[in-house]
């Protein structure tokens, strides 16, 4: 008995080596080391003399990482990825090849995650492509890879992604935020939007969403706004792109993005030619900008969207609000701009509007950005499902004068409202009208309802 | 030669092993040994008798000590730097999967034992006289490997870990009058956040593993000094009751007696103290059923240390310790549980809050601690303890069958659930 115990004990202790080693073994020899050596058997092919080529052979093992504090990660893809930087690989094959096309976008300043989402922690495939449960964002597949644009550039246009921009028109004018927030303004009747694409949503199953939200969301209270396919795709962009990272001083500073499309944008929005004329094309209050950029210097031009008052005492020019980046490309716009291009923008600005016009079309405006879209519809149409409530759908505003004064619809939309129930013993119905004293001025709430009235009398005029 | 010799000698100065008075000497010379008898009752060594139990906790104990040491040099109890060290442990610390795996399969396992081991006190009717205390200080211990496994358990600092925190304290704060600041002083705040981080390490690494050690040192001392291990009950004499007599603890029978001093005569103990000795062992026929625990005792023990560690190696080389994603205050899994062996109080919990959540376990501590001196019951023959053994074996089942209903059976919503049910949660 007390032999075998001995026995017993020298046995159990030869396996806690064996365990011990097998453990040790099992740490030594991780995938990215293989992956390491046959980068290195690569390289050492291009080298010219066995010198050399043992040399490289030699390097040891180590596990590369880039740590990124402005984007709060830390990513060790090129720890198997080791030719995304080297031009000479760009015809090896996977995980070597070279990353062409990056622009500034280089590895060493901003890893591989924020784009490709995936694992940047994490040394072997299967983690680090993130296809493991857990990880709340996997590799993104090719197709949305470009809605990564939007994480950093947040506003404005992103070249090569019109999605990004597409989505978020469609975002503003569709109604969405008459459910949902996004940046703490919004209903709060649906989900709030501000950290969606952090949310762990496949692009599929937003995509689906988009197309028919009950489909992949049983009992969702969104209703089905018909949109394309395309149309799906480019808010599928929007989404995952509101990922709600605080990020660096660098990395917020490209929020914007300053091209001359956007300065073009901006030239049409603010209206510039209202006062200015380029070549002689536009009005004449103010001077020709023709060649502007030859005559000023940059910061000459900067000074005065900023503060044109302090430039030159007593202009007339208003101050408008701009950011740093959207000066900039309004910049970088003049100093492409020809007569021919501003004719084109004359050309499609059709009539001009008389301030009762600017109004109602200001209110129209709101309408669509807080929301009221969405349930009311784009034409005032209304007919969104709303199971059990009186009619079983959302009212169309384009008789609501027959019915309100327009001090009671301003108490509506002040107060916001509980539609009453066709049969009351039901549940309640998903869809109500929210309370937007809290969100909308006293004007924003006057000039909708100066809209809906200017829709009232045309509608009546039809009769 | 000589000096070598002469260094030996200098460590080991007992005779050599092949005699009595150095097998003796081996115990009682040398300090981590001598809380043994030099001899111990041969029925007490087998295995049946206490399943080595006390000595697997023990062991389990050293590994986490030393594990967890080495877990303290990857870690930094803030977040989210916690979690990010986490996986560095992961992916690129070597051998630190297997380290972490370690830690926690002997953290399980310290649980499911140090339970194990009061169950067989228990039913071998180890906590009676003179070893009532011990049994105290073993529920305390029992309380202090809760306390230690559920501080460590927010340490990774991942949905899980985050989740079961918060569901665990509110458990806590369901106490009338001052459930509500005990939590807070637990936490730092109102909720699990920074503050309650750094609040768990600072007891997960210093204060609750020095009392643990404290309270083991008396817990083993005891040992020694209420006689030993309790015999067994197949080797019970029914006719005979024992009685014990503990220095300091006068028995009814003789009250202890302190001898007249003298002024010529320096005194030890024994002659001091008058009284039966404190050993079971007293008469001519038991003394021959005693082995000297070198190398019986001793063989055994080491036999059960190797167990203890291949067993957790060989899990934690194949089964990885959980970690999910970075804790989310905003997003809350539905069923949020608490750590397993919490969960029959979750399980009360959702009954009752204020008498599944405080008084049921309030009464199951009271009760445990208050067992050795509630039970008037002298015999420890089984068919003299039906009662009590009912009672007790009621008590361990209705825990387990508690904690496996909140473990397998709890869906969204802590709806009953069978576990080979599928609910897809997080439908909106």
């Amino acid at each position: 008995m007390e032999r075998r115990l001995q026995q017993l004990f020298f046995a159990l202790s030869l396996l806690a080596l064996a365990l011990i080693l097998a453990a040790g073994w099992q740490a030594n020899t991780p995938s990215w080391k293989t992956y390491q050596r046959s980068f290195l058997q690569i390289e050492a092919q291009g080298e010219p003399n066995a010198v050399t080529k043992a040399a490289v052979l030699a390097t040891p093992p180590e596990i590369r990482q880039v740590l990124l504090p402005g984007l709060q990660r830390v990513d060790r893809c090129t720890t198997c990825h080791l030719g995304v930087e080297d031009p000479t690989m760009k015809n090896a094959s996977e995980p070597f090849r070279y990353h062409a096309e990056l622009g500034p976008h280089v590895p060493s300043r901003f890893g591989c995650t924020i784009c490709h989402g995936g694992q940047g922690l994490a040394t072997d495939k299967e983690g680090a492509h993130g296809n493991v449960a857990f990880w709340p964002n996997p590799l993104l597949s090719k197709d949305y890879i470009r809605a990564s644009c939007g994480r950093c550039h947040k506003e404005g246009d992103v070249p090569g992604v019109p999605e990004l921009t597409e989505g978020r028109r469609l975002f503003e004018t569709q109604g969405c935020r008459g459910c949902h927030k996004l940046n703490g303004v919004g209903g709060s009747i649906g989900p709030d939007l501000t950290g969606e694409g952090a949310n762990r949503r496949s692009p599929d199953w937003l995509e689906h969403h988009f197309l028919d939200p009950n489909a992949v969301s049983t009992g969702s209270a969104m209703p089905n706004l018909h949109f394309t396919k395309e149309q799906a795709r480019d808010l599928t962009y929007f989404m995952l792109a509101l990922t709600n990272e605080e990020m660096g001083s660098y990395f917020s500073s490209v929020r914007l993005i300053p091209s001359p499309e956007y300065g073009r944008q901006l030239f049409v929005e603010k209206d510039c030619l209202a006062c200015h004329a380029v070549g002689g094309a536009g009005a004449k209050t103010a001077p020709d900008l023709l060649g502007v950029t030859k005559r000023h210097s940059t910061e000459w031009l900067d000074e005065q969207l900023v503060n044109p008052e302090l430039v030159y005492p007593g202009s007339s020019m208003p101050e408008y609000d701009l950011e740093t980046n959207a000066r900039k490309a309004l910049v970088a716009f003049l100093a492409t701009a020809t007569p021919e291009d501003v004719q084109l923008i004359l050309s499609k600005k059709t009539r001009t509007m008389t301030p009762e016009d600017v109004a109602i079309e200001a209110g129209k405006q709101d309408f669509a950005r807080f929301g009221c879209v969405g349930c009311h519809g784009t034409e005032l149409q209304g007919g969104v499902a709303n199971p059990n409530a009186q009619g079983g759908e959302v009212p169309s505003l384009l008789h609501v004068s027959a019915d309100y004064t327009k001090d009671e619809v301003i108490a509506i939309i002040r107060n916001g409202r509980v539609p009453p129930m066709d049969n009351a013993a039901g549940p309640a119905p998903p869809l109500y009208m929210p309370a937007w004293k809290h969100v909308l001025s006293d004007e924003d709430i006057n000039r909708i309802a100066d809209y809906l009235w200017s829709k009232q009398e045309k509608n009546k005029d039809a009769w | 030669m000589n000096l070598i010799r002469e260094i030996w000698q200098s460590i080991v100065r007992r005779d050599p092993l092949s005699t009595d008075k150095g097998k003796s000497e081996l115990v009682f010379l040398n300090v981590w040994l001598h809380i043994h008898p030099a001899k111990v009752k041969k029925e007490n060594l087998k295995f049946r008798h206490t399943f080595y139990l006390g000595f697997i906790t023990f062991f389990l104990f050293l590994i986490l000590l030393t594990t967890g040491i080495a877990l303290m040099v990857y870690y930094r109890p803030y977040p989210p730097q916690a979690y990010q060290d986490m996986k560095d442990l992961q992916y690129v610390v070597f051998m630190g999967p297997f380290l972490r795996n370690m830690h926690r399969w002997a953290a399980h396992g310290m649980v499911i034992c140090v339970f194990l081991h009061m169950c067989r006190v228990f039913y071998t009717s180890s906590y009676k006289k003179p070893r009532q205390f011990n049994w105290v200080i073993g529920v305390l211990l029992l309380l202090l490997t809760l306390g230690l496994s559920f501080t460590g358990y927010l340490l990774p600092w991942d949905q899980l870990a985050y989740w079961a925190i918060t569901v665990g304290t509110n458990i806590g704060s369901y106490a009338p009058l001052v459930g509500g600041q005990v939590r807070e002083l637990l936490l730092g705040g109102h909720s699990v956040g920074e503050a309650a981080l750094l609040r768990f390490y600072v007891l997960h690494v210093a204060v609750l593993p020095s009392l643990m050690i404290l309270l083991t040192i008396v817990h083993f001392w005891r040992v020694r000094k209420d006689g030993g291990l309790s015999r067994p009950i197949w080797k019970l004499n029914s006719k005979k009751i024992e009685t014990l007599v503990t220095i300091g603890a006068p028995a009814e029978v003789a009250p202890l007696q302190v001898a007249a001093a003298s002024k010529d005569k320096t005194y030890g103990l024994m002659e001091v103290v008058t009284g039966k000795p404190i050993f079971e062992t007293v008469t001519p026929e038991e003394e021959e059923d005693t082995v000297f625990s070198y190398p019986y005792a001793f063989v055994r023990e080491a036999v059960v240390l190797m167990a203890t560690v291949t067993t957790i190696m060989a899990m934690s080389l194949f089964l990885n310790a959980p970690l999910e994603e970075l804790a989310n205050p905003a997003k809350t899994p539905n069923p949020a549980k608490a750590p397993w062996y919490f969960l029959g109080l979750q399980e009360l919990v959702s009954h009752s809050a204020l008498l599944g959540g405080v008084v049921a376990p309030a009464l199951m501590v009271l009760a445990l601690l208050a067992i050795p001196y509630l039970d008037r019951n002298t015999s420890r023959n089984l068919a003299d303890r039906k009662l009590i053994l009912w009672l007790f074996t009621i008590f361990v089942v209705a825990n387990l069958a508690l904690i496996v209903v909140g473990t397998f059976f709890r869906g969204p919503g802590w709806a009953l659930v069978p576990p080979w049910v599928h609910v897809v949660a997080g439908a909106e």
